[in-house]
């Protein structure tokens, strides 16, 4: 299952990647959209503070986006 | 931790909110580059302030109840400099299972378990250099069974032409779990850890901006929770995290399509798939989110299944008899079984003008053994669902 997941993804990435002939050179004058708030990784800390201690108290899996708080001081 | 299960407290303690949490590198709040281009100091102080709310239930049962008042400031410092603090007051009751998804004795009654009160806060100051950015964090939380200090370090570096930046960081926690206070008999047990981390974040076209991040978490000490039976958990806990994170502007809706992979595998035998989609909608002065989460794990390998009667129902004599003839690290934590979980959410802001913006979100969750990955969980555990809810303001100047 792990591998066909793995594999499934690898393909869609690679398709969507194969379409853009200047993949990864792109000019200043041409990141006005990539500027925008909505294209931030993390626009909330409080919110995703909030909600990955929430699931790292119900689930196994912590970890890995680099919010959270310290040990217990995460919220 | 030999009193019979009918007549065991079970308090939604400390430990259960705070042992899973994130050690040293998660004090660096937003550690990891917002885009790829070159950091800059922030030109304004923000100010930001969230309660949280959350309940959750299984059937027949009100289980664990939070209540979270946050507070966020981040500052400009002559230029070159910022510091980010935040603090956290928490207030947790109810009651959560002896073992499995069982009812504790406590609470079978409608009575709260217990109620709690958490206090944590962080500090982070960041240095801007042409094209870099260098940051240490100080952590600290506190409650009446659970201590934690944690630091971290952490540096980015952006390409000449800032398509790409570079992160690493380091961060370490220390945690001291002491239950004596509420009459347990858990004094002095220590639980240590460290993680290193290394990112990329990647301009891909004028509208996509993709990352990844790899995690190796390295921990020893106390991993058992007090406050549940037939727990013999391993001393020792490493993991490997590799999250792939990719947003996509949508032209045709002047939106974005935000998504998320975690793979995350540990020492205790559980492995987990993460994945999220938001999808982010300004209209005006709104914006809206609504968004979805799916999660499945593994089960630890030293997780036992209940004993289950002819009826399908919970054994409890014949669970007990099942545990004594283990051998071995065990745990009937269900938080350590086969399942899987879906979350919806919406979360809406409101502008009232550029420098003060109201939110309020909403998330339905529901975890079963029924949503695990490529076919049915561990038996024998009951659903639970979860509504948390968010409302939050946010001030710059």
């Amino acid at each position: 299952m792990k591998k066909i997941i793995f594999s499934v993804l690898a393909i869609t990435t690679l398709s969507w990647l194969g379409g853009c002939s200047n993949l990864g050179q792109v000019n200043a004058w041409e990141k006005g959209n990539l500027a925008k708030p909505m294209m931030t990784f993390e626009s909330d800390p409080l919110d995703q503070r909030f909600v990955q201690h929430v699931y790292s108290s119900k689930e196994n899996s912590s970890g890995g986006y680099g919010v959270g708080g310290g040990g217990c001081g995460c919220n | 931790m030999n009193k019979s299960p009918s007549s065991f407290a079970l308090p939604a303690s400390g430990v259960l909110l705070a042992s899973l949490v994130l050690p040293g590198l998660a004090a660096l709040a937003t550690f990891a580059p917002l885009t790829a281009s070159a950091e800059t100091a922030p030109e304004q102080t923000t100010v930001s302030v969230k309660y949280g709310n959350y309940q959750d239930s299984q059937a027949n049962w009100d289980r664990v109840k939070v209540n979270a008042a946050q507070v966020y400031v981040q500052a400009p410092i002559a230029g070159e400099w910022s510091i980010e603090a935040s603090g956290v007051s928490d207030n947790v009751s109810g009651a959560t299972p002896y073992a499995h998804t069982q009812k504790s004795g406590a609470s079978s009654g409608g009575k709260t378990g217990m109620s709690d009160e958490r206090h944590a806060g962080d500090v982070k100051i960041t240095r801007y250099l042409p094209r870099a950015a260098v940051s240490a964090s100080l952590a600290y939380s506190t409650e009446h069974d659970y201590t934690s200090t944690a630091v971290g370090l952490d540096a980015r570096w952006s390409t000449d032409d800032n398509n790409r930046t570079w992160t690493v960081g380091y961060g370490t926690s220390h945690d001291t779990i002491d239950n004596t206070y509420s009459g347990g008999s858990i004094s002095g047990k220590h639980k240590n850890t460290q993680e290193f981390m290394g990112g990329v974040t990647q301009v891909l076209t004028p509208t996509d901006i993709a990352q990844f991040n790899l995690t190796r978490s390295i921990g020893s000490g106390y991993y058992n929770d007090p406050y549940k039976l037939y727990e013999n958990r391993p001393d020792q806990r490493n993991a490997w995290i590799g999250l792939v994170r990719w947003n996509h502007y949508v032209g045709a809706f002047d939106a974005s399509i935000r998504t998320s992979y975690r793979h995350y595998s540990d020492s205790f035998g559980v492995s987990s798939h993460t994945a999220g989609v938001e999808w982010v909608q300004p209209t005006g002065r709104w914006t809206f989110t609504p968004g979805v989460r799916y999660y499945s794990q593994s089960a630890a390998n030293f997780y036992f299944d209940p004993v289950l009667n002819a009826q399908g129902q919970y054994d409890l004599s014949g669970t007990v008899q099942h545990f004594i003839t283990l051998r071995g690290n065990t745990s009937a934590d269900q938080r350590l079984a086969a399942f899987g979980a879906l979350t919806l959410s919406m979360k809406a802001s409101y502008a009232f003008t550029p420098s003060l913006v109201a939110d309020v979100k909403y998330e339905r969750y529901r975890q079963s053994a029924a949503l695990h990955l490529g076919g049915a969980g561990s038996p024998g555990l009951d659903a639970f669902n979860a509504n948390f809810m968010q409302v939050g303001l946010t001030y710059r100047f």
